[in-house]
């Protein structure tokens, strides 16, 4: 005790101030620190919002692996899923039988177009005679300006449209029978039971 | 003296800063070439499937479809800020290796500044206020300064 009192005493109270204002400072400092680093950590940065969502799907018309030209405006009028894929994709064969049985599930109430990214017809091909050919048409992109027109990173991305032609929902990654499930019933279709 | 010339220099290398960048951002720059707007595009574009490179410095074949994308527009007769707002509306603000708001470049410098007038006002609070008074130092009592000193010299023997 006489030993505290023999230390001079501080003319800089920055002590006092920030005994002070610790319990302003700190939780300011704090509180949004950890705000980020938690849904910073828990967020896949690959994942990037796609602008296109709320938006008219982008048009094209394309050659199909048959050699029929599609385009989007043929496909209009009913939900559809636009899958962007490759022969050389290792996701893309793990997804497959889930658009096979999406093809199956819905029927004829769901379109389902794929667009081949940097991809060639006789490996498109070789692809649907090995895993299965769903039977809806795969469409040649050779330039890569579709893909570009709907902001494709990377294969497998998936695209889910309203009947309206707006595009409703993405899926960076291999689609899984529960994300097909909510994006179309999202978009007000319900699989046969 | 000292502080008013430290000042003066001061103020005028920030004058001179904001003089030349004013000058680097104003200066007329001549008209280019459908071929250089590309590269400057490319430079300005991400390559989706690459690691923090641009378009133009990448082999895949995502950077070459918009290569030609950029190209194709261009020739097109787009200016190059419709092409850059076209992989905008596609792709997001995340194409563009740089932001293309002048507010993201002053973010940092506003930071500083804030930082400044913080640090510039804690230390005036500091100074303004005096020191709160000690208590009042009462006087040890009878025998205690000379009882330390004798437990301070057992303990140094």
């Amino acid at each position: 005790m006489a030993l505290d009192q023999a230390q001079p005493s501080r003319s800089w109270p920055r002590g006092a101030l920030w005994r002070r204002l610790r319990w302003i400072v700190v939780p300011i400092v704090v509180v949004p620190l950890t705000a980020v680093l938690f849904t910073g950590f828990g967020r896949d940065p690959s994942v990037i919002p796609s602008p296109l969502i709320g938006k008219p799907m982008p048009s094209f018309s394309l050659t199909a692996l048959d050699g029929h030209t599609v385009s989007s405006a043929e496909l209009a009028g009913k939900p559809l899923i636009v899958n962007f894929w490759a022969s050389w994709c290792a996701p893309c064969v793990q997804e497959h039988p889930v658009l096979l049985d999406t093809a199956r599930r819905y029927g004829e109430r769901v379109a389902i177009v794929g667009i081949l990214y940097n991809d060639t017809a006789e490996g498109a091909a070789g692809f649907l005679a090995r895993y299965g050919d769903g039977g809806w048409p795969d469409l040649l992109d050779p330039s890569g300006g579709t893909a570009v027109s709907f902001g494709v990173t990377g294969p497998p991305e998936t695209f889910f449209v309203d009947a309206s032609g707006v595009v409703r929902g993405k899926q960076f990654g291999p689609v899984t029978a529960d994300v097909v499930t909510a994006q179309l019933a999202a978009l007000g279709v319900k699989a046969t039971p | 003296m000292i502080r008013r010339t430290a000042f003066t220099v001061g103020a005028t290398a920030l004058a001179a800063l904001v003089v030349a960048v004013l000058v680097i951002w104003l200066r007329p720059s001549a008209p280019m070439s459908p071929a250089q707007q590309a590269a400057q595009l490319d430079a300005q574009l991400r390559c989706p499937d690459c690691q923090g490179l641009s378009v133009a410095e990448s082999r895949t074949s995502a950077a070459a479809a918009i290569r030609s994308e950029v190209a194709s527009r261009l020739a097109g007769g787009q200016s190059p800020d419709e092409v850059r707002a076209y992989f905008v509306s596609r792709y997001g603000e995340w194409i563009l290796l740089e932001p293309s708001s002048v507010a993201w470049w002053l973010l940092p410098f506003a930071v500083i500044g804030l930082g400044a007038v913080a640090l510039i006002a804690w230390l005036w609070v500091g100074r303004r206020r005096p020191a709160p008074p000690s208590a009042p130092v009462s006087p040890p009592a009878a025998g205690v300064a000379e009882r330390v000193r004798e437990e301070v010299e057992a303990l140094d023997a």
